[in-house]
């Protein structure tokens, strides 16, 4: 663990020291705008739980994607995901009216059954026509937006307003909001406990790691490849999907506005991949993240650098993190033995043999 | 080479400073373990891998070669134990590839160095159609091919990395009797190899090497296979394993006219019928691609049975999966890093497989769930019971040498405490040490009642452990014999196919589809 937390921390150092080199070249004051990009995303109530809202779809996007790499399933499909899982939930909310304590986990339910059909679909497509998870995931994207677009500027239109968007679904379906507090997070907390369970603990967690790793391996012992790929895209999709059902259930609009989906899936691929696919880095990534987008909206307003500036750092980290991952070790490794020949030559010395090759 | 270590990054000492010294002219043999710094020794020699500290010389000159294109040009070759061909281009464009002789413009001269590859063939007796393509081509040719290669070359050294290992008895001796003409016309040969027979019979000068040491040089002069031996094990080896005579007993294992043909229609299997008993092992001989690979896919259940029925333990399991069978039999598979481990796992995930289905021991108390003290309490079980070399159970097993992951994989089956076993190259690449220790546990196994089948191109090991042999060739098998009543002269003309047409054998009708 502390090995790869090592490349991250530095990654991330880097990462923000070049920030501040491109935010001086440009002529903006650089250690303001971060203090401005920390004080609006963590240091005061309303800050830190805006980026804890924000970091709610994230976690849910970073884990579909990083189950789906782990285990060798490449599903690129968290945007239709997301979306279907989005609209499953505001038809559910608008067409059924329960009290809350029933509609909320049912809500939850719809979202990740939505989000498992979508990548369901997908699955099927592999083990039937033997085609690609990584082609159909990507159309279905654009089925999964072209479907939902037609909902909210047709059957699903309100309209009493003057743009594409649903009515809102009934209260009962709401999460609450407690002092600013957003509870869609602690959903997001309670799928991210069950996923590092079953990824880690269990025994399909254990195939579905094997299978990422070496699936002629896991084959041989005996893992049901066929199975475990199923239940991986079906997770994956699944959790893609409850990020969708939580953009509804949360926040304060409650109803599919276009462009919903803004780029939490892509973001959640590339958190995954910079954290190299582990769970708890995801989680930590995902936080992280979100740190950099709320924080960058404040920066604007203070010091005016224009809230794109998080995508470059985000930009920045993710090069960074990636890159040192490998070459960190490398240096790691190439220290260690460095020292390791240091200590060979001491004992050497030590035994009175002076014949040893000088340089190392 | 002069006080050479190498280190591999973070702290792997594979070499501790060696010294060699190899004159020019002879054959010079390096022996040792798996993991002893034969190859790495050699790797720093030709280039591949930088030393961490010493010195080379060559002629007298100090040298580093930074790639093995630079030792290439200053006269020294290797040949590696994975060949580096390109199957679908000839002989001749294998030899000048990266060596081409190129007209204006970049255009390829095609047919400009014929005569000379040629001629080296007709010189050195190499007896190979340079227009053939290299995957028509057997086994032992395409060495042949690697050896032109360097040869074309105008290499003055050659280095050979344990160049039997994927050969037949006859294609050896048809090596080494090459190996000794080259050296006559004056080429030296570095000879890396653990296999003991094969030093004595060749070399001129033996390195014994030991976990990253040399331990001696001698001259290949009355040396006794036994010192050598425990020179490079650093302990007595017995030789010939002790096994008393089998008692069969019920029969454990049917194959039942096992057929198979493959997606390009053609035959792999055809009516292939036998029994294992318990307390025996029986081994399979046979060149490569005789069908083994086929027969083993159908054993385990990883290829669907396409006619034919396979008993384990009296129960038919042609229709059952890979898992269900795991329950009555467990498998070492051939390679391990291929589909006997995942090479970026720790040596608990390695050591779990298959065992988390099957073995309560080590689930949690809520059953989906693995436990994860209980799974390293297994797997430090593993590492003490078989004697499995391993710095940290949670470092990845590629940090482990090729014989402790063996080890490791030999265990995990072995563990699995069922009474068939199948073994399909469970030594290969292994060393004298852990071919001792694998050998051992095998007929251990069977004493304490299991049914063995061993699967291996290696005959002293069929020779040493099979209880009874059967040889396969073209997909059926030829003959059963046993190694007390045969020769390997006599296995090796059934494995080629030519005492087949003499004697026919015939286990019974020919099964269609």
């Amino acid at each position: 663990m502390k090995k790869q937390l090592l490349p991250a921390i530095i990654g991330i150092v880097v990462a923000l020291l070049a920030g501040l080199i491109i935010l001086w070249a440009q002529g903006y004051p650089p250690l303001q705008s971060y203090a401005a990009l920390f004080s609006y995303s963590l240091f005061s109530r309303f800050a830190f739980f805006s980026t804890l809202d924000k970091a709610t779809p994230l976690i849910l996007t970073g884990l579909s994607a990083a189950v789906g790499f782990g285990s060798n399933c490449v599903n690129l499909g968290q945007p239709g995901q997301f979306l279907i899982g989005a609209m499953a939930v505001t038809a559910f909310g608008i067409a059924v009216d329960l009290p809350a304590a029933i509609m909320i986990p049912l809500s939850i339910l719809v979202a990740l059954a939505a989000g498992a059909c979508w990548s369901g679909i997908a699955a099927g497509l592999r083990r039937r026509f033997n085609m690609d998870e990584f082609i159909t995931t990507l159309m279905l994207n654009f089925i999964a937006d072209y479907f939902t677009l037609y909902l909210i500027s047709g059957p699903m239109l309100d309209t009493k307003m003057y743009s594409p968007l649903t009515p809102m679904t009934n209260s009962g379906a709401w999460l609450p909001i407690w002092n600013g507090f957003g509870s869609a997070f602690l959903v997001a907390v309670a799928a991210f406990a069950v996923v590092s369970v079953l990824w880690n603990r269990s025994k399909i967690g254990y195939e579905w790691r094997a299978m990422g790793q070496n699936p002629i391996f896991s084959r041989t012992g005996g893992c049901r490849n066929d199975a475990a790929y199923v239940w991986a895209m079906l997770l994956s999709g699944a959790l893609a999907g409850l990020a969708g059902g939580l953009m509804i259930m949360g926040g304060m609009q409650h109803r599919f506005v276009k462009g919903i989906g803004a780029n939490y899936a892509w973001d959640g691929v590339m958190i995954a991949i910079v954290a190299n696919n582990n769970i708890l880095a995801t989680g930590l990534y995902a936080l992280f993240f979100s740190v950099l987008q709320t924080g960058a909206m404040g920066m604007e307003l203070e010091t005016s650098v224009p809230s794109e500036f998080s995508l470059v750092l985000q930009a920045i980290v993710v090069l960074f993190v990636v890159a040192s991952r490998e070459s960190t070790r490398m240096l790691m490794n190439n220290i260690a033995a460095e020292m390791r020949m240091k200590r060979a030559r001491g004992r050497d010395k030590g035994m009175g043999d002076g014949r040893r090759a000088s340089n190392g | 080479m002069d006080s050479i270590t190498k280190i591999y990054p973070p702290d792997t000492i594979a070499l501790d400073d060696v010294d060699l010294v190899v004159e020019e002219g002879e054959i010079h043999s390096i022996i040792g373990e798996n993991g002893a710094g034969k190859s790495t020794l050699m790797k720093v020699l030709y280039g591949m891998t930088p030393p961490s500290g010493g010195e080379i010389s060559f002629r007298g000159r100090r040298t580093r070669f930074s790639t093995p294109r630079e030792a290439v040009a200053a006269g020294i070759g290797m040949v590696h134990q994975e060949f580096m061909l390109i199957p679908s281009y000839t002989v001749y464009e294998n030899v000048i590839l990266g060596a081409e002789s190129v007209g204006r413009f970049g255009t390829l001269r095609h047919d400009d160095a014929k005569p000379k590859v040629q001629e080296l063939v007709d010189t050195y007796g190499l007896n190979i159609d340079i227009d053939s393509r290299i995957s028509d081509l057997s086994v032992g040719a395409q060495q042949k091919v690697e050896i032109l290669k360097l040869l074309y070359r105008d290499v003055d050294v050659l280095i050979m990395d344990e160049p039997t290992a994927a050969l037949t008895p006859q294609e050896a001796g048809e090596l080494f009797t090459r190996l000794k003409s080259l050296n006559e016309a004056g080429k030296t040969i570095i000879f890396i190899s653990h296999k003991l027979d094969e030093v004595l019979e060749l070399s001129d000068r033996i390195t014994v090497m030991r976990k990253g040491r040399r331990v001696t040089t001698v001259d290949n002069r009355g040396l006794d296979k036994a010192e050598l031996a425990r020179a490079m094990v650093g302990r007595d080896v017995v030789f010939s394993i002790k096994k008393t005579p089998a008692s069969p007993e019920e029969v454990v294992f049917e194959a039942r006219s096992l057929g198979y043909i493959d997606a390009n229609g053609a035959t792999r299997l055809k009516d292939v019928s036998f029994d294992v008993r318990r307390g025996e092992i029986v081994g399979i001989a046979g060149v490569e691609g005789n069908g083994q690979y086929e027969l083993v896919q159908l054993v385990t259940g990883l290829l669907p049975a396409q006619s034919g029925r396979v008993f384990i333990g009296g129960h038919d399991v042609t229709d059952e999966d890979v898992m269900q069978r795991r329950k009555l039999m467990c498998y070492v598979p051939q390679d391990r890093k291929v589909s006997g481990s995942a090479q970026s796992m720790s040596l608990v995930d390695n050591a779990i497989m298959t065992h988390h289905r099957l073995n309560p021991e080590i689930e949690d108390r809520w059953k989906a769930l693995l436990s994860s003290g209980r799974c390293r309490a297994f797997a430090s079980r593993l590492v003490e019971d078989f004697g499995v070399l391993a710095p940290q159970l949670d470092a990845p097993i590629s940090s482990l040498s090729g014989g402790n992951q063996q080890k490791v994989v030999v265990g995990r089956e072995f563990m699995l405490d069922t009474d068939f076993i199948l073994l399909d190259q469970p030594t290969r690449g292994l060393d004298v040490g852990s071919i001792e220790y694998v050998q051992q546990e095998v007929v251990r196994r069977r004493d304490a009642g299991a049914g063995c089948l061993l699967i291996s191109a290696d005959l002293d090991e069929l020779f040493s452990l099979s209880d009874r042999i059967l040889v396969m060739a073209r997909g059926r098998i030829v003959a059963e014999l046993r190694p007390e009543a045969t020769t390997r002269e006599e296995i090796g003309e059934y494995m080629l196919g030519a005492k087949e047409a003499q004697k026919a054998w015939r286990a019974g009708k020919e099964v269609g589809r």
